[in-house]
């Protein structure tokens, strides 16, 4: 007999015989899969906390399809540093971004601004349509608000087994728009910040940055109790790329660090012109990043392990290594997590301390190099995290769990006065997770 | 970089062609434990919290979003 | 609720599930049930092994008052036929075509010639022959539920019930609750859905050639049917032959593998796709890898 295939023939044929109304699938039902978390967040000092509820539901849809919908919101509080430094025996007076009152901090104290209640809402769905056995699409859009930023995005990724299906090809491409509207407008690049109520120097109301990234990955089966991923990400952000809320020191003498003070140079002469010794940042209006992504899970007996490995590097002179691991110790039915993550970067390129005058801004304001910032995100550090997790899966595919974790961040300033160095940054989470089945 | 990278993954699609397991093997694999992303969660908050305090973000997909986190 | 008979259905307690036993169809039978509650597993037990008793008398051919009996000594005349043995022999002259004659129901009387006792007396050509002339499905008129078909040809569903009975099984125990149920007649099994918190059922099946050696898998979803025996053959001069007769030649197709198992959604499904593998012989694997299912065959 010619060999023929037969399959479908005889799926349908089947049916007849079983009465099935349509070709019995495995029991996936018309429930939805829901995830409803809570993470509080919360760092030393007064500065940032947040707490953050979300909701994901998921459901099957006929013919291998999904939709998922998930809701997040965020609630912030607290300080976050202006990008100016701290000062032994100096006081130093800032102006809120909305430029109508002013703030004084201690000396010795890093300077934090803390007029910000943000509140966010964020809304993401994702569709997957299957489109034969073996390959489908995820079509994901998202939308994203606070008071001051909107972001926007699409993506599409698409991911298609190989090898019985051991071997899973996934290329991804997203599209984000955000814009941001700042609180008292965007503040001109370099431009110096103003006493309060003297005016703000600012370019505009809103701007806007698109990011574009394309990801390649494959996720392999190695064995029976081992699979990896591999992905490749290429990223780019055109647009304004500020933080409108920053500034950067300008000082007369870099062996001191303190900011240009009395009337000479006029420029930055306060009572008379207006201008504190301070300027806006500048950052690049495009950045180019590439991100190589590894991860391996690993069943023993009866516990997993988890490592992930990424390599980050940018064109702002940005490279960063981020190890995790995560070992699941299982108990009878639940499992404590232990969790471990390091990272560590490099500074960019335009990270500084501050302008000195003459070599990096004349004394008539006009900032000398391209770019600079202080935002300590930019700078040279390392972030440790410890985390534990523990999970109790319960009755009806439903579980419990709640995950705490100690972040403890460290800056490394290079040489820098004395007093001056950005402190470490101590935090803890805490997230409360409980998932079902509706 | 890219271009280790891409080698890389061309290999792992070609080379990897033997390498697996038959479908009645896949127990494991199929175990909550063992997926890539177990809590829809977790590494959702995570990537807000580091994406918010550090220079890099991303790396195992794209979508998602960002935010003016400062 | 009928009183669990005792004498006939077995049911104990194991790790997570509930195990039933009984004998049906000339196998031993299982139901393994996810659910925690005696009551409901003794509940599915027994309509499970009531469904499984049912299908056995109705189409068995050693009973003398069900409508095989009757098909197969109407000696000529037309049989009228209920509505499930209507879409039993529908189904089965689907697969006759599908496998372009290989798969044909009135085969069933070339065991008057062959008899797989592992000794070495294989038939001679003559008595073949002369079985063969009572075989054949295109000898058998089939339309609107009336079968008529020359007298001394006979039809057998034993290569159909067994599965038929296990996915029936399946809906029924579907319809008695959400749990996964897995039902194994004898080594064709299916099971209703996904076990809690991803686990699976665990199977085994004999492996040929290893002195009962068991390999076992595990099951999330669908079926598994084995065609093949690996203790039903014949040798002769050193050559084997099968149990899997070609009804067009009379005689034992060369080259089939001993066992051949496969996953499918419905029992039905693997046990066709097994049986219709073990009829190419030597092509089986071929074939298997064509109609891209998972299988397994030694």
């Amino acid at each position: 007999m010619q060999l023929k295939k037969i399959k479908g023939r005889m799926a349908v044929a089947t049916c007849a015989l079983l009465q099935a109304t349509s070709p019995m699938a495995s029991a996936a039902g018309s429930e939805w899969d829901v995830d409803t978390s809570f993470l509080y967040y919360g760092e030393a000092d007064g500065r940032v906390q947040a707490f953050e509820p979300a909701i994901h539901a998921g459901r099957a849809l006929g013919d291998d399809d999904r939709i998922e919908l998930r809701l997040v919101a965020d609630a912030l509080t607290g300080a976050t540093p202006n990008g100016a430094y701290a000062i032994d025996g100096v006081a130093q007076t800032f102006t809120t971004p909305s430029g109508n009152s002013s703030y004084t901090i201690a000396p010795g104290e890093q300077p934090l601004d803390d007029t910000f209640h943000d509140t966010r809402i964020a809304l993401g769905a994702d569709y997957t349509q299957s489109l034969d056995r073996m390959s489908r699409i995820i079509w994901g859009a998202n939308l994203s608000t606070e008071y001051d930023y909107l972001a926007l995005g699409v993506s599409a990724n698409y991911a298609r087994d190989f090898n019985n299906r051991n071997t899973t090809l996934n290329i991804g491409l997203g599209f984000n728009n955000d814009s941001v509207d700042p609180e008292g407008g965007v503040p001109t690049e370099f431009a110096p910040m103003k006493v309060a109520d003297t005016g703000k120097n600012v370019s505009g109301d809103s701007e806007t940055k698109t990011i574009t990234d394309l990801m390649i990955g494959v996720t392999q089966v190695v064995n029976r109790k081992t699979i990896v991923q591999l992905n490749l990400t290429l990223g780019s952000v055109s647009g304004y790329q500020n933080d409108p809320y920053k500034i950067v020191t300008v000082t007369a003498d870099p062996a001191t660090g303190l900011p240009v003070n009395g009337t000479d140079p006029s420029f930055f002469d306060s009572g008379v012109t207006g201008n504190l010794p301070y300027v806006y940042e500048k950052r690049p209006d495009s950045r180019q990043k590439n991100i190589l992504f590894f991860k391996a899970m690993h069943h023993l007996e009866e516990d997993v392990v988890d490592f992930s490995y990424r390599y980050y590097s940018d064109d702002w002179g940005i490279n960063s290594h981020t190890l995790g691991l995560k070992y699941r110790y299982q108990l009878a039915d639940s499992y404590l997590q232990p969790q471990v993550r390091y990272y560590s970067q490099s500074a960019a390129d335009f990270y500084r301390h501050n302008l000195v005058l003459g070599s990096d801004i004349d004394v008539s304001g006009n900032v000398l190099v391209d770019y600079a910032s202080h935002d300590y995100r930019l700078a040279e550090s390392e972030t440790i995290t410890l985390g534990l997790k523990y999970g109790m899966p319960m009755a009806n595919d439903s579980e419990f769990s709640v995950r705490a974790g100690l972040i403890t961040q460290s800056v490394n300033d290079g040489a820098v006065p004395a007093g001056q160095e950005t402190p470490d940054l101590d935090a803890m989470m805490l997230q409360v997770n409980y998932s079902f089945v509706w | 970089m890219i271009r280790i990278t891409t080698l890389v993954l061309l290999m792992m699609l070609a080379g990897c062609a033997g390498m697996g397991v038959e479908p009645w093997e896949r127990d494991l694999l199929a175990k909550d434990s063992m997926q890539l992303t177990p809590d829809y969660f977790e590494n959702f908050y995570d990537e807000h919290i580091y994406f918010s305090k550090e220079a890099s973000s991303g790396g195992q997909g794209v979508g998602g979003g960002g935010c003016g986190c400062n | 609720m009928k009183k669990l008979q005792s004498s006939r259905l077995q049911l104990k307690h194991e790790a997570g599930y509930w195990q039933g036993h009984f004998f049906a169809m000339a196998s031993p039978c299982e139901v393994l049930m996810e659910v925690d509650d005696k009551k409901q597993a003794a509940r599915i037990l027994e309509a499970v092994s009531a469904e499984a008793l049912r299908i056995e008398k109705k189409f068995s051919r050693y009973r003398d008052d069900n409508i095989v009996f009757k098909i197969n000594h109407a000696e000529g005349a037309a049989v009228s036929v209920d509505d499930e043995t209507a879409r039993l022999i529908d189904f089965a002259d689907q697969l006759t075509r599908m496998s372009e004659g290989l798969f044909d129901i009135t085969s069933g009387v070339l065991r008057k010639v062959w008899k797989f006792d592992g000794s070495d007396r294989v038939p001679k050509a003559s008595a073949v022959n002369v079985v063969l002339q009572h075989i054949g499905w295109s000898k058998v008129q089939w339309h609107d539920q009336v079968l008529r078909m020359p007298a001394g040809m006979e039809i057998d569903l034993g290569g159909i019930g067994k599965e038929y009975a296990v996915d029936r099984c399946v809906q029924i125990a579907r319809g008695l609750t959400t749990a996964s149920v897995l039902v194994n007649f004898g080594g064709d099994l299916a099971t209703t859905g996904e076990r809690r918190n991803g686990a699976s059922w665990s199977v085994g099946r004999l492996v040929t050639g290893k002195d009962n050696a068991v390999a076992l898998f595990k099951l999330y979803r669908g079926a598994i049917a084995t065609s093949g025996d690996a203790h039903r053959f014949l040798m002769k001069e050193g050559v084997r032959y099968s149990h899997v007769l070609n009804p067009q030649t009379g005689w034992s197709v060369p080259g089939a593998p001993h066992t051949v198992s496969v996953a499918a959604p419905t029992c039905v499904e693997a046990g066709m796709m097994s049986t219709m593998a073990m009829l190419q012989g030597v092509q089986a694997e071929e074939f298997l890898k064509l109609q891209e299912v998972d299988y397994w065959l030694d």
